[in-house]
Order: C-alpha cells, then structure tokens, then sequence
C-alpha cells in the first residue's frame, strides 16, 4: 500500500495520483489524504504515548486515522510546501506526531541508540516537494526519519520530479 | 549583553527539560553580569510579544529539543512568522535530545546552521547536548545536578563569543559510544532500563506493557 499526505497549498498530491493511475496503478493500491481542513495539532512532548496510555495519542483530533495508515503503509509519501528550505510545519506536526509508533523501550542497533518499535511492519518514507527545498538535506533529513523507524528512505523529489516519484511507488 | 531566550519546546514549561536547562544557563549568565529575557512559544498567546523581543533585540538564543531529526513542528511555525533582520543581529541554538551520543543531533544542528541565513541574520553557533530524556522524571535536587553543566555553558557564553569556541564544542560529549559502553548500555536497555521505565509509568498510572500493540489488540477483538 503507497500512502500519500499532502499537505501543499497548491493540493500536488492530485496530480501524482493521476500520474499513477496513468501508470496502470490500481486504485486500491494506494491512498491520498488531503490535510486541509483537517485539524492536526503539533506534538506537544506529553510522552503520554509512551508511559501513560502506551501507543495511544493524548491529542484526539484528525490525526490518528492518518497514523493508523501510516502504520500499515508499505509507503508513506510527504507531499510537502518548503520554507527554509525543509518541509513545511504542517508537515513536521504529522512526523514528529509518528511517537506512538515506538515504544519507550531503546536498543542499540548499528551502533547507535533507537527506539525499539511497537509494531512490526515498518514502512518506507519518501518525500515530494513544492518551491525553493535543499534537496540535500531533505535527502538527509528523510534517510535519518527512516533509520528511526528501521526502514529505508524512498528518495526527494521536487514538484517537477513528480513522474520519477511515481515509478517508485509501482 | 543582554539575550534573549526562546524556549522552543512544545512541551509545556512546568515539565520542559528545556526549562530546566535554559534554568541552569541563566545562572552562569548572571554569574558574568549578562542580563536576559526569556520566552516560551509553548505559549502560543505570547508569540507576538516573542516576535517583537526579536526583532528589538541583536542577541538571541533558541533552545529547543530535538523533533524526529530537527526542530518541533510548533517551532517551525513560529519562526516563519519571524521578519528577516541584518548582521546586526545574532541568533545562536542549544540543541538538546533524549538519545545520548552526539550523532544523533548532527542532522538537527544541520539545519539550525543554515536558518540565520534565511532569516538574514548572522549564526553564533550551536550547543549540542543529548542525555536529558530524564530530567523531567528527577527530583529536584537531581535536576539541579543534571543541569548544572549547563551553568559552565552561560558562563562562557557571556564571554561574547556564542557556541563557537572549542569548549562549546566539546561539551557534546562522544559522538558515537565506544563498543564496550554499547555492550553495557544493550544489556541495561532489556534489563534495569525496561524496569525503570516501567516504574515510571506505574507512577503515571499506566497499567498496561509498554510494547503493548493497541490496534493489533483491537483488531483481534474484532
């Protein structure tokens, strides 16, 4: 399953929908959610999610059907706006809102200090953006999200780089 | 010299463990005589009177958490209502984190090091800091001492020179932990770590494993 959160003013996502479609995409194969008019709160560090009510956001707005697809993804595409030349805030809230998927416990894996996950599917994180993004650190911004969860990062592309996107996702 | 500080937590202050190190660092700041402001965008209904201590003020220091790989999404919001400024102004970053080794924040301080060049604004440095999971859990005897090095911190920077000296560097600590203190630290993770995090959550209330799989459970009883 290709999961795709759009979160750009100019609604992006549609038009790679359409792209996979003409790919030969099955429409149930993937999915896009379209955030706005959604109400999807900032992470607020309460860690609730972790030693009160573990796996369970203490947040209940719109988001926690968006984590239970991105639990279940094979894929999880950002369609992302950019400012300072990383994803837009609207963004960054449905990351940093990923905390129920790990638990409090930690490991040491390849030499470093992770969290161990709470489920045991893990998916892949890709990102699509609009405007002026540092490709570079996007890059690497999404490689290390990905080591977080244990799994491997799709690549960045740019608006414009929307076709070789989706021949990722087939 | 006169700073103003930003706690750029989303966490409210009472449990911010960025409080409690802005706490300590304003200590060693009053020890050189520098004077200082401080400020929480925790609090949403202050952001203006954040904004406007920016914009009036030449030097500025964030101190924030490490979010998933960078800066919380609640910060990134506030600083794109931040007008650009000039090289008059001077906008330094404590940068702490859960995770201990020094790795772990190198992709966060990536991006703090490029910001004062959006914003126009020259960047004093960053101090970078991970093993402050805990502080929020300690009494407040224990905090103080958890803290205290930060104090050394403030000290140095009201020398004038930001985070940009060796010491502020150095402060990081290992940037990867040696293999022995691995071995050490995989054994107490599944042993006394599980434990404490578990007594932890007892004290939160918390009656359920913390692996629990919720919707896994759920679906089950389906």
């Amino acid at each position: 399953m290709v999961f795709m959160i759009d979160t750009t003013e100019k609604k992006i996502g549609e038009v790679i929908a359409e792209e996979l479609l003409r790919n030969g995409k099955n429409a149930a194969e993937f999915e896009l959610i379209d955030t706005a008019g959604m109400h999807i709160s900032h992470c607020i560090g309460c860690n609730y999610c972790w030693l009160k009510t573990p796996g369970v956001c203490a947040i209940h707005d719109d988001y926690e059907p968006i984590l239970r697809k991105m639990s279940g993804a094979d894929q999880v595409w950002l369609v992302s706006d950019t400012h300072f030349g990383f994803v837009s805030w609207r963004t960054k809230n449905i990351v940093d809102r990923v905390m129920p998927l790990a638990t409090m416990y930690l490991k040491i894996k390849d030499g470093q200090m992770r969290h161990v996950m709470r489920y045991d599917h893990q998916p892949d994180f890709g990102i699509i953006y609009t405007g002026d993004g540092d490709q570079a650190y996007l890059e690497r911004w999404c490689q290390r999200t990905a080591l977080n969860f244990g799994s491997r990062s799709l690549g960045v592309f740019s608006e414009s780089e929307g076709k070789e996107a989706v021949l990722c996702m087939l | 010299m006169h700073v103003v500080i930003i706690n750029g937590s989303p966490r409210v202050q009472k449990y911010s463990n960025t409080e409690k190190i802005i706490s300590a660092f304003t200590k060693g700041l009053s020890e050189k005589g520098v004077t200082f402001e401080t400020y929480a965008i925790s609090e949403r209904k202050t952001w203006d009177d954040i904004r406007d201590a920016y914009i009036k003020n030449e030097e500025i220091l964030i101190a924030l958490p490490l979010y998933v790989e960078c800066v919380p999404g609640l910060l990134l919001e506030f600083l794109e209502t931040l007008p650009r400024k000039d090289a008059h102004t001077r906008l330094s970053f404590l940068l702490q984190s859960g995770f201990s080794e020094g790795c772990q924040l190198r992709c966060g301080e990536a991006f703090l090091e490029k910001l004062p060049e959006y914003l126009d604004v020259r960047y004093g440095g960053c101090l970078v800091k991970g093993d402050n999971f805990g502080i929020r859990v300690l009494d407040e005897e224990k905090q103080a001492q958890a803290t205290k090095p930060y104090q050394a911190m403030g000290e140095l920077f009201a020398e004038g020179d930001g985070f940009l000296r060796e010491e502020a560097k150095k402060f990081t600590g290992p940037e990867y932990l040696s293999l022995p203190m691995r071995l050490m630290m995989g054994l107490v993770f599944k042993t006394l770590a599980k434990k404490m995090f578990q007594k932890v959550a007892a004290s939160w209330g918390c009656s359920v494993p913390l692996d629990e799989k919720v919707w896994e459970t759920s679906r089950k009883g389906l």
